[in-house]
């Protein structure tokens, strides 16, 4: 008995069929024709559509040596609960992440040791600079917010990252169509040609970084990047010496579907991008694999800066190897109206005015 | 001949049967009101104000209401009544039957060229709601005022054509509320970006920034045609004059006509 063979309408999806008259595949539902050959080779390229496979292959980060961590200590916050680690001879002063004064000592205990750091570039006067910077040119910014604000405590913390290699192995199908357009005596007619392409190749990424600290916002973190990893040094507890550290709270296991979605997201722009010439181009089928999948667990410099206004907690970042400024800021909602409605009255007026012309002339 | 002589009857019947106040000027009426959808003191109104403007065009502006069109195509009723009963050789003439719902509008001679076939549609769009309320008056009062100012402007050389319509009155409201509209869209905008540079965190969603640097490698690059669809849509003409026709006595008429 012959295995019957079913082929899958491109346009439609409905089952397809072999129309005799026109010695063509025809599609009894949207009418649509297709050559043989078309559909086999169509056929092929479907089946051969990998599965998605994001898994990595190792985690980061290495146990600590003895005797390494002895000058380290870890500080509770009592109030909010937040663990930093820092040198045995900082001189604790406030919690980072809640500004409260209250630190407590204890003997540092880790889990893991960084691979690499990110020594901080900027110092504490940099930050301050960048705030002012910051606030200049922001229209609907309190003035009170700019005048009255004291920085509260301006803090260089190292926050761990999980950063992650891997070459992304990607294979797209895309849909994309081709439009020509022509007129007679009575009629426009448009043609859209449809076809089916398909990309396949390797992208390689490098230290795509996930904020393995959940005291950090993870918004936050993101908008300082990037941070460039050419400047990484092996890690040495020296380097957090006057500077406070987060430890991670975050595992890389965790931290990876973060990484994947960025990934994932990028690797389709970039081949996308492969596809041109064409009217419209939609990705019909994504199969992203990863290899080589590597995770290390590094340091990265930031400087936080906490004030309080109106009751209620602002806190701005600076890359503390870049400069990159972040820190969403109040608005003034008197001021916002004032504008809104002096706007809309000026446009308004003189689109009136224009029209009224127009109407004239 | 026999015609002309049944609409001298026909305004004769009508001056005795309905007792109607209707001023002959050529053979027929320039208002002829057999629905009789008018009151006494409208129409003599309505027919002063028709004579006036037919008197400063030199051309006949007609209104001929009938009950029923018994059948008849309202184009073959309209330019009939315009060629059988002694109208000028320029004329507008607007027929309504009640009964139908219908309206048409005929052109001859000038008022072909000053009543074109944007300008019909025009008058259309401002007397059809008054048509479907029943304010009868009020529609023909307009489109004796429209016919008027279409005339001069013809004779002035002007067309109220596809590219070159009646000036209609300033809409302020409609222009005020747009205006206001449009203000209100772009100051949210701009003060949508002032609020926007407050903001300074967001979640990246891409990895762009850690791509290695000439590392994409394309290995698999098809393409494979699929099908064809091809559509075509009629042209929307847009040409500027009247499309004419003739009448069943021989004339030239352009028209056109419609429900209401």
């Amino acid at each position: 008995m012959a295995v019957l063979q079913e082929y899958k309408c491109p346009c439609c999806s409905g089952a397809i069929a072999f129309d005799s008259k026109l010695q063509k595949m025809k599609c009894p539902y949207c009418d649509t024709e297709f050559e043989m050959e078309t559909l086999v080779s169509y056929d092929k390229e479907l089946k051969n559509e990998p599965e998605e496979d994001m898994s990595w292959e190792s985690a980061g980060g290495a146990e600590w040596k003895d005797g390494e961590t002895e000058g380290l200590r870890s500080y509770v916050c009592q109030s909010c609960g937040g663990e930093i680690v820092g040198d045995a001879n900082i001189a604790a002063t406030s919690c980072p992440f809640c500004d409260n004064p209250v630190v407590m000592m204890g003997q540092f205990a880790g889990k893991l040791k960084p691979d690499y750091v990110i020594p901080f570039k900027l110092d504490k006067e940099a930050a301050k600079e960048a705030l002012k910077k910051h606030y200049a040119g922001k229209k609907l910014l309190p003035k009170a917010f700019k005048d009255e604000n004291h920085i509260d405590e301006i803090q260089g913390i190292y926050v761990p990252f999980w950063i992650f290699d891997a070459d992304a192995d990607a294979n797209i199908r895309y849909k994309t169509t081709r439009v020509r357009t022509w007129s007679d005596n009575n009629y426009d007619y448009t043609e859209t040609k449809y076809y089916t392409v398909i990309r396949g190749g390797t992208l390689n990424f490098e230290g795509v970084p996930v904020d393995g600290s959940t005291k950090m916002d993870d918004g936050m973190m993101e908008s300082l990047e990037p941070f460039h990893l050419s400047d990484a040094v092996d890690f040495q507890t020296a380097y957090l010496a006057g500077y406070l550290a987060d430890k991670y709270d975050v595992d890389s296991e965790q931290s990876k579907e973060r990484a994947n979605k960025r990934i994932k997201k990028s690797t389709e722009e970039v081949f996308a991008d492969t596809v041109q010439g064409y009217a419209t181009v939609n990705a019909e089928a994504t199969s992203i694999r990863l290899q080589n999948g590597k995770a290390k667990y590094v340091l990265y410099p930031v400087w936080l800066l906490n004030t309080t206004w109106n009751g209620q907690k602002y806190t701005f970042a600076m890359n503390g190897q870049t400069g990159k400024f972040v820190g969403d800021m109040p608005m003034d909602k008197g001021l916002y109206k004032k504008y809104l409605f002096g706007y809309t009255g000026m446009i308004s007026a003189a689109l009136f005015a224009i029209t009224y012309l127009v109407w004239l002339l | 001949m026999q015609k002309r002589l049944l609409g001298l009857l026909c305004t004769f019947f009508l001056i005795f049967s309905c007792s109607m106040p209707v001023l002959a000027w050529n053979d027929m009426p320039l208002l002829v009101d057999d629905a009789d959808l008018l009151t006494d003191s409208e129409e003599s109104e309505l027919l002063s104000r028709l004579e006036a403007v037919s008197e400063s065009g030199q051309i006949d502006i007609v209104v001929v209401t009938i009950d029923s069109l018994s059948g008849e195509d309202a184009q073959d009723y309209a330019d009939d009544f315009y060629d059988d009963n002694g109208y000028a050789k320029d004329g507008v003439l607007l027929l309504i039957s009640i009964s139908d719902s219908e309206w048409y509008l005929s052109t001859k001679g000038f008022g072909i060229t000053a009543v074109t076939d944007a300008g019909r549609e025009y008058i259309a769009e401002q007397i059809l709601e008054e048509l479907g309320d029943g304010a009868f008056f009020n529609a023909f009062m307009t489109y004796a005022d429209l016919c008027d100012e279409f005339v001069q402007q013809a004779r002035n050389g002007e067309n109220n054509d596809v590219g070159n319509p009646l000036k209609a009155p300033f809409p302020l409201v409609r222009n005020l509320l747009i205006s206001f509209g449009i203000g209100l869209v772009a100051a949210l905008l701009m003060t949508g970006r002032m609020k926007g540079e407050l903001k300074s965190i967001n979640m990246q969603e891409k990895a762009a920034d850690y791509v290695k640097k000439g590392s994409l490698k394309v290995t698999q690059s098809k393409e494979l045609f699929l099908y064809t669809q091809t559509n075509r849509q009629e042209k929307t003409t847009s040409s500027g004059a009247s499309d004419t026709h003739t009448s069943s006595s021989g004339q030239t008429h352009g028209g056109g006509g419609g429900k209401f």
